[in-house]
C-alpha cells in the first residue's frame, strides 16, 4: 500500500521535474514556474511547491509565499468537471438561488468547492457574460442559458453518476 | 568618515550619519520615536507606519515613515504634532481589533495576576494577563507610550488561528501576531533560512510555514532569533513560558566558542529563565543558537551536586569542603608528579583554566595539565610557527566582508553556530564558498557549482596543496604581500613542483578542473577567509592542514586583511582561553613553551617552584596513559563533558582504571560514577569571570545566579585544593585577583582588567591600558614575528582501512531538503521526523554486495562499550563520488528533537557531532508483502 503511494509521488514528481525543466521561456521564475505546473497537473500538490523549491534553489517557504499570494492557485485537486452557477444581478433576478440550492443539494454540499467524491467543482459565477440568456450556468466552460431549476438539478445528476 | 548630518527632531539639534535613517538617529540621541516593524540591525521595512513623523525639509512638509525616510541637513522633524498623534491613534485602534488588549485600558492592570476575576467582565482570550509576554510585550509598551485615549476602542475579533505547540522549543500561538513580519525578516535577512514566511495577503496575511507544515520540515534551525524579535506573545520559549524576570543580567554562553553575549533573566525563585541574544554582543550581533538559546538552563535542573562528597567503603558520603580537600590533598601527594594530571574544563573560565595550569605545575609539580576539549589542539598551537599567534587572525563579523570564504572539515552550522552567520551572509552578497568535506552540511547549498570539493576523506592537505599550486600557476598570488611580509617563499615553490595537479586529482579524486575553479574563486578573491575543522581529517594531518591553511592564506595575502584571514574551528566554550593562560601541557601562560628555559625560570621566579622541563601530556594521552596505568590520579573538572564527544573514546575505561580520582562537577554522571571525592561545581550562571572566544575576544562571564548551597566556582575549589597540598601563591578572594595575575604573567593579556571588560570584550594582543585590542592580526607589519610558509610535502591516501569495517561513512546533516521528502508524525502531542533514508554508495562498492540502485541497504557501525551500533537504514543510490566512501544526509530537526526528549539536565554537549565513522555495508532482505 505504501509502496504504491510512494510510486504515484514518484510519478508525480517525474511529472513536475519535466515540466519545470522543460521551461524555455527567458526569464524563468517561481511564478513561472508555479503557473506552469498549474497549467499540467490543474493544482499545485505539496509536490509541486517542494520540486520548484529545489529547482530554484530556494526553500519551500519562500515558495509558499509566492503561491499562497495568489488566489488563482489551487492546492487541491479539481474535480472531474466543473459546475458553474451565475448570480449576478441578472440571474439572480430570473432565480439564480432557487437553483444553487438546488443544484447543492443534489451535489451534497453547502458551499463552493469539491464534493466529497472529488467528480465536481461548485463555482461560483459573478457574472459569466450572458445576462440576456439569464439564468446561466456553465458544465465544464459550456454555457447553458435559460435554464429551469429542474434542468439544473438534472445536469448535476447527470456529472455525479 | 563623512561629515555629519545636523538636523532637529522636535526642537533638538541631533548630530548624525549620512545614510542613517531618521528613526535610527532619533534612537542613537536617546530620543523615542514609537515603531513596531522596525527593529536595529535589521533593514527598514516600513510596513506598520508607527514610526510616522512630520518633516520639513527644503520647504517641503511631509508624513513620513522615520525608519525609511533617510536624514538630510537642516532637516526639521516633528513628532508628536496633533495630526501624527492622530494618524497613530488610527493605526494602533486597527491593529489592536486583530489582538487582545482588554487590560490595557485598565487601571488594574499592573496589580492584576492571570488568575483573579475580571471585575470588567473582559472575555479571558482579550486579556493581557494571561499572555506569556505580560510584563515583557513590546507591543503594550509601544501602545502605552503613546499615552492613547483607549477608553472606547474598537470591538476585540478573536480569529481562532491554531496555536502551533508541537513543534521543538517554540510555541507560535498566530492569535497574538500584528503580521509586523520581523521574524520572517530575521529569518531571511540574518539567518539566510527562510524557515518562516509571509503567507496569503491582505486581510489575511499572516505569518506561516508552506502548508503549515512543522518547523522541522521547513528549514528551521531553532535559533530563536524569531522569538528574540516578536514584539507580542506570538513567539515564545516554552519552557518557563510564564515565567517573569526578576533581574537580568549580561553573560556570556557557555556553549561554544563563539561566545555569544546573552542577556540572562532570572526569576524571583533563583532560576534561569530565558536566554536572548544581546544586539550589543560584538562576537554574535544579537544572535544565538538551538544550544544557547533553548539548552542553556541547566544550572535550574534537579539533581545537582550540592554538597561535597567522599567515598567511604565505596559508598559517597557527605562531608565538609575541609575534609574533601584534605583527604584529596593526602591521596594526591601519595603519587608521583608523572602519575598525576588536572584536566580542565572546556566551560571553565580564564581564571578556573589558569589556576588547574598554576595547581598542576606548582602544587603537583607536573605539566600534565589539558582541557577536557581541547582534542585538536594541532588546530590552533600549528599557526604558532607560521602566524606567530595560536588563534584565528580576524574577527567572527569581519567575515561578512569576504568575497570568497573556504570551509574545511568544519560544520559551524552545528559547532559553532553563530559563526555561520556572517558566512552566509557573505554568501549572500556574492562572496563564493567553497567547502572541502565529504559531508553534506549546511554550508555546501552555498556553493556555486563545482565549489563543494567533495574529496576522498583524508586528502584534504593534499588538496589544499593542489590548490595552492593552482594559485601560482596561474599567478594568482599576492607577490608584494607575500615577497616583503612573509618568509619562505622559494623553499614552498620547490615542494609545490611536486603538487602536479594529475597527481593531486588522482590521490584527492577531486578533477584539476574543480581544483583551478576552487583556486580561482579563492585566489582572484579581494578578501578571502579560510575556515578550517578537523572533524574529517586524520589526526595526523590537523597540524598539516592548519599550515597548509595558513601558506594559503598568505600566499594570496589573505593575513592581515579585512575579509581575509584564517578561522580555526573546535570546541569548547573556553577552549582558546584555557590555553592562552596555561591550562595547556605544552605551555606555560602565554604560550611561553615548557621547553623553553627562560619561560620556565620567568615563571618559577612568579610561582616560587621549579617548573618541570618535560612537557606534560594531552588530553588524549592521558586518556591512554589512565588506561595504561601511568596516570594513577587525576583531578578533573567533568563539567559539560559527554564521554560519547568524538575523541574521548576510552575516557571511561581509563577512568575505572585510576587509583583516585577527584572531579567537580554539576550533575552526576558517568565521569563523577568514578570519583573519590566530588566537589559540587558552579554552573556558568553562577560565577564571576573572563571566557575568550575564537576570534580572541575576551569577555565578561557575570553571575546571575545566587549560590545557595555549597557550590563553589572552579577556582576556588581548585585554589583551595592547592593550599590544601601546601603550596603558597592560591589565597585568591576573586576571580578578579586572578584575572589580575593573569594579567600580569599573560604578555597579550597585559592591558585587560575587569574594569576594561565593562564597556564589552577585548581581542588580545592587549599590551597596555590605553590600547584598544587587536582586531586583525598582522593588519600593521607584528614586529616580533615575521610570518612564515612552511614546506609542505603531497602524499598518498592514508588508509585507514578497516578490513572489518571497510566503508567510510560521511554523516552529513542540512536544514532542508526540498527534493527528499520528509513525513512528519505527531507522537503524544510532539512531532517527529520520520523519513527514509537515501545511502549514497559507489557502484563499484554497490556491485561487490550485489546491491542494485533502490534496494533496502543497512549501514552499520562497530559497537560501542555497551553493545550498541549506530545502524542506518535506507534506499541505495548508486551515486557516491568515491569508491569506499558512502554517505547519508539527514535534517537538523533531528539534533532539536533529540535534546528536547533527552534525559540528560545538560543536553546540548551531547548533541552528537558528524565524524566519520567505519562501516559495513549489506543488503537488507523485506519480506515480500511488507513495504
Amino acid at each position: 500500500m505504501a509502496n504504491e503511494a510512494s510510486k504515484a509521488a514518484d510519478d508525480v514528481r517525474t511529472q513536475i521535474q519535466t515540466v519545470l525543466n522543460g521551461q524555455n521561456q527567458p526569464t524563468v521564475t517561481v511564478l513561472s514556474s508555479l503557473l506552469e505546473i498549474q497549467d499540467v497537473l490543474h493544482y499545485l500538490p505539496n509536490e509541486a511547491i517542494e520540486e520548484t523549491a529545489a529547482f530554484s534553489k530556494t526553500t519551500i517557504n519562500e515558495v509558499w509565499s509566492v503561491a499562497s499570494f495568489y488566489t488563482n492557485f489551487r492546492f487541491t485537486p479539481p474535480g472531474d468537471h466543473t459546475y458553474e452557477i451565475c448570480w449576478g444581478p441578472s440571474c439572480h433576478v430570473m432565480g439564480a438561488q432557487q437553483i444553487l440550492k438546488r443544484v447543492q443539494d443534489e451535489l451534497g454540499i453547502d458551499r463552493e468547492g469539491e464534493t466529497e467524491d472529488g467528480k465536481v467543482t461548485l463555482k461560483y459565477g459573478t457574472c459569466l457574460g450572458a445576462c440576456a440568456q439569464a439564468p446561466v450556468i456553465a458544465i465544464d466552460h459550456h454555457h447553458k442559458g435559460k435554464i429551469t431549476t429542474e434542468f439544473a438539478a438534472k445536469m448535476a445528476r447527470e456529472l455525479m453518476a | 568618515m563623512a561629515d555629519a548630518v545636523k538636523f532637529t527632531i522636535d526642537g533638538q539639534e541631533i548630530e548624525a550619519q549620512p545614510g542613517q535613517t531618521v528613526i535610527q538617529a532619533a534612537m542613537d540621541s536617546g530620543l523615542y520615536i514609537p515603531y513596531l516593524c522596525y527593529m536595529p540591525k535589521m533593514d527598514p521595512y516600513g510596513a506598520c507606519r508607527m514610526c510616522v513623523v512630520e518633516t520639513e525639509s527644503n520647504g517641503r512638509t511631509m508624513t513620513q515613515a522615520s525608519c525609511t525616510t533617510p536624514v538630510a541637513q537642516d532637516m526639521i522633524v516633528r513628532t508628536k504634532t496633533d495630526d501624527i498623534q492622530e494618524l497613530r491613534r488610527g493605526i494602533i485602534e486597527l491593529l489592536m481589533t486583530e489582538h487582545p488588549h482588554g487590560c490595557l485600558t485598565c487601571h488594574r492592570i499592573e496589580l492584576c495576576g492571570p488568575q483573579d476575576i475580571c471585575l470588567r467582565h473582559v472575555r479571558v482570550t482579550d486579556r493581557c494577563t494571561i499572555c506569556p509576554k505580560n510584563e515583557r510585550c513590546e507591543l503594550k509598551d509601544t501602545v502605552r507610550s503613546m499615552e492613547l485615549d483607549l477608553t472606547n476602542p474598537m470591538e476585540y475579533h478573536f480569529r481562532d488561528l491554531p496555536r502551533h505547540v508541537d513543534d521543538p522549543f517554540y510555541d507560535r500561538d498566530y492569535n497574538l501576531c500584528i503580521v509586523c513580519v520581523r521574524c520572517v525578516r530575521v529569518c531571511e535577512e540574518v539567518r539566510f533560512d527562510t524557515a518562516l514566511t509571509l503567507t496569503s495577503r491582505s486581510g489575511t496575511a499572516l505569518v506561516g510555514t508552506s502548508h503549515g507544515t512543522s518547523l522541522l520540515e521547513s528549514g528551521c534551525e531553532f535559533c530563536g532569533a524569531c522569538v528574540d524579535v516578536c514584539p507580542t506573545g506570538a513567539l515564545v520559549e516554552r519552557e518557563y513560558k510564564w515565567d517573569k524576570a526578576e533581574k537580568t543580567v549580561t553573560s556570556i554562553c557557555s556553549n561554544c566558542p563563539v561566545g555569544c553575549q546573552v542577556i540572562t533573566e532570572v526569576n524571583k525563585r533563583n532560576k534561569v529563565i530565558r536566554f536572548r541574544g544581546d544586539l550589543a554582543g560584538e562576537a554574535n550581533n544579537g544572535q544565538l543558537c538551538f544550544k544557547g538559546k533553548f539548552a542553556s538552563d541547566y544550572p535550574n535542573k534537579k539533581g545537582r551536586f550540592r554538597y561535597p562528597l567522599i567515598k567511604i567503603e565505596d559508598e559517597m558520603q557527605r562531608t565538609t569542603w575541609e575534609l574533601a580537600l584534605e583527604s584529596a590533598a593526602a591521596n594526591l601527594k601519595k603519587f608521583n608528579p608523572d602519575q598525576v594530571a588536572v584536566i580542565a574544563s572546556p566551560r571553565g573560565t580564564n581564571e578556573d583554566n589558569y589556576v588547574a595550569g598554576k595547581l598542576a605545575r606548582v602544587a603537583l609539580g607536573t605539566n600534565n595539565v589539558d582541557s577536557a576539549l581541547n582534542l585538536n589542539p594541532e588546530v590552533t598551537e600549528s599557526l604558532l610557527a607560521s602566524i606567530g599567534y595560536a588563534a584565528a587572525t580576524n574577527p567572527i563579523w569581519d567575515l561578512e566582508n569576504s568575497k570568497c570564504v573556504m570551509i574545511i572539515g568544519g560544520n559551524p552550522t552545528e559547532e559553532q553556530n553563530v559563526l555561520a552567520v556572517p558566512v552566509k551572509k557573505a554568501a549572500r552578497a556574492g562572496a563564493d564558498i567553497v567547502v572541502i568535506d565529504p559531508r553534506e552540511t549546511e554550508l555546501t547549498r552555498y556553493c556555486r557549482d563545482g565549489l563543494w570539493l567533495r574529496s576522498k576523506p583524508g586528502t584534504e592537505v593534499t588538496l589544499v596543496g593542489g590548490i595552492l599550486r593552482a594559485v601560482m600557476d596561474e599567478a594568482l598570488e599576492d607577490k608584494k604581500f607575500v615577497n616583503e611580509r612573509a618568509d619562505g617563499l622559494q623553499e614552498i615553490k620547490q615542494e609545490l613542483w611536486n603538487f602536479d595537479l594529475v597527481r593531486v586529482s588522482q590521490i584527492t579524486g577531486i578533477s584539476e578542473e574543480q581544483i583551478r575553479l576552487a583556486a580561482r574563486a579563492y585566489g582572484s578573491a579581494e578578501s578571502a577567509a579560510i575556515l578550517y575543522g578537523a572533524d574529517t581529517v586524520p589526526a595526523e594531518e590537523k597540524g598539516d592542514l592548519a599550515l597548509a591553511a595558513a601558506n594559503l592564506a598568505l600566499v594570496t595575502g589573505n593575513i592581515g586583511r579585512s575579509g581575509g584571514g584564517v578561522f580555526p574551528l573546535f570546541g569548547g566554550a573556553n577552549t582558546q582561553g584555557s590555553n592562552d593562560v596555561g591550562a595547556n601541557p605544552r605551555f606555560l601562560p602565554g604560550y611561553a613553551a615548557v621547553t623553553d628555559a627562560s619561560a620556565r625560570d620567568r615563571f618559577s621566579r612568579e610561582w616560587g617552584v621549579q617548573i618541570s622541563a618535560t612537557a606534560g601530556l594531552s588530553i588524549r594521552e592521558i586518556i591512554d596513559a589512565m588506561a595504561d596505568g601511568k596516570i594513577k590520579a587525576v583531578v578533573f573538572m567533568a563539567d559539560g563533558i559527554s564521554p560519547e564527544q568524538p575523541g574521548l573514546e576510552g575516557l571511561l575505561e581509563g577512568l575505572a582504571n585510576l587509583d583516585y580520582l577527584v572531579v567537580s562537577e554539576d550533575f552526576p554522571g558517568e565521569v563523577s560514577h568514578f570519583a573519590d571525592v566530588i566537589l559540587p561545581a558552579a554552573t556558568f550562571t553562577e560565577v564571576d569571570g573572563t571566557y575568550t572566544n575564537l576570534e580572541r575576544r575576551v569577555q565578561r562571564v557575570r553571575q546571575s545566579m545566587t549560590l545557595n548551597y555549597e557550590e563553589r566556582p572552579g577556582w576556588s575549589a581548585l585554589a583551595r585544593l592547592g593550599s590544601a597540598l601546601g603550596a603558597s601563591g592560591f589565597e585568591y578572594d576573586s576571580a578578579a585577583d586572578i584575572f589580575a595575575e593573569i594579567a600580569s604573567v599573560v604578555p597579550s593579556y597585559a592591558g585587560i582588567s575587569y574594569e576594561r571588560l565593562e564597556k564589552g570584550g577585548i581581542q588580545w594582543p592587549c599590551v597596555d591600558p590605553e590600547a584598544p585590542g587587536t582586531a586583525i592580526l598582522h593588519g600593521v607589519e607584528d614586529e616580533n614575528f615575521r610570518p612564515k610558509l612552511t614546506p609542505m610535502s603531497i602524499r598518498e591516501i592514508l588508509n585507514v582501512h578497516d578490513a572489518e569495517y571497510p566503508l567510510t561513512l560521511a554523516h552529513g546533516r542540512v536544514l532542508h531538503e526540498p527534493d527528499h521528502p520528509v513525513d512528519v508524525e505527531n507522537r503524544n502531542g510532539m512531532n517527529y521526523i520520520t523519513r527514509d533514508n537515501y545511502v549514497q554508495i559507489h557502484p563499484d562498492d554497490a556491485s561487490d554486495a550485489s546491491i542494485i540502485d533502490g534496494d533496502m541497504v543497512e549501514l552499520r557501525a562497530r559497537a560501542d562499550r555497551g553493545g550498541n551500533a549506530v545502524t542506518f537504514i535506507g534506499y541505495a543510490k548508486l551515486n557516491s563520488p568515491h569508491a569506499g566512501l558512502v554517505s547519508i544526509t539527514t535534517l537538523f530537526g533531528e539534533i532539536a528533537i533529540a535534546m528536547q526528549d533527552s534525559d540528560d539536565p545538560d543536553p546540548a554537549p551531547r548533541v552528537r557531532g558528524l565524524p566519520l565513522m567505519a562501516v559495513t555495508l549489506s543488503k537488507v532482505n523485506v519480506p515480500a508483502g511488507v513495504a
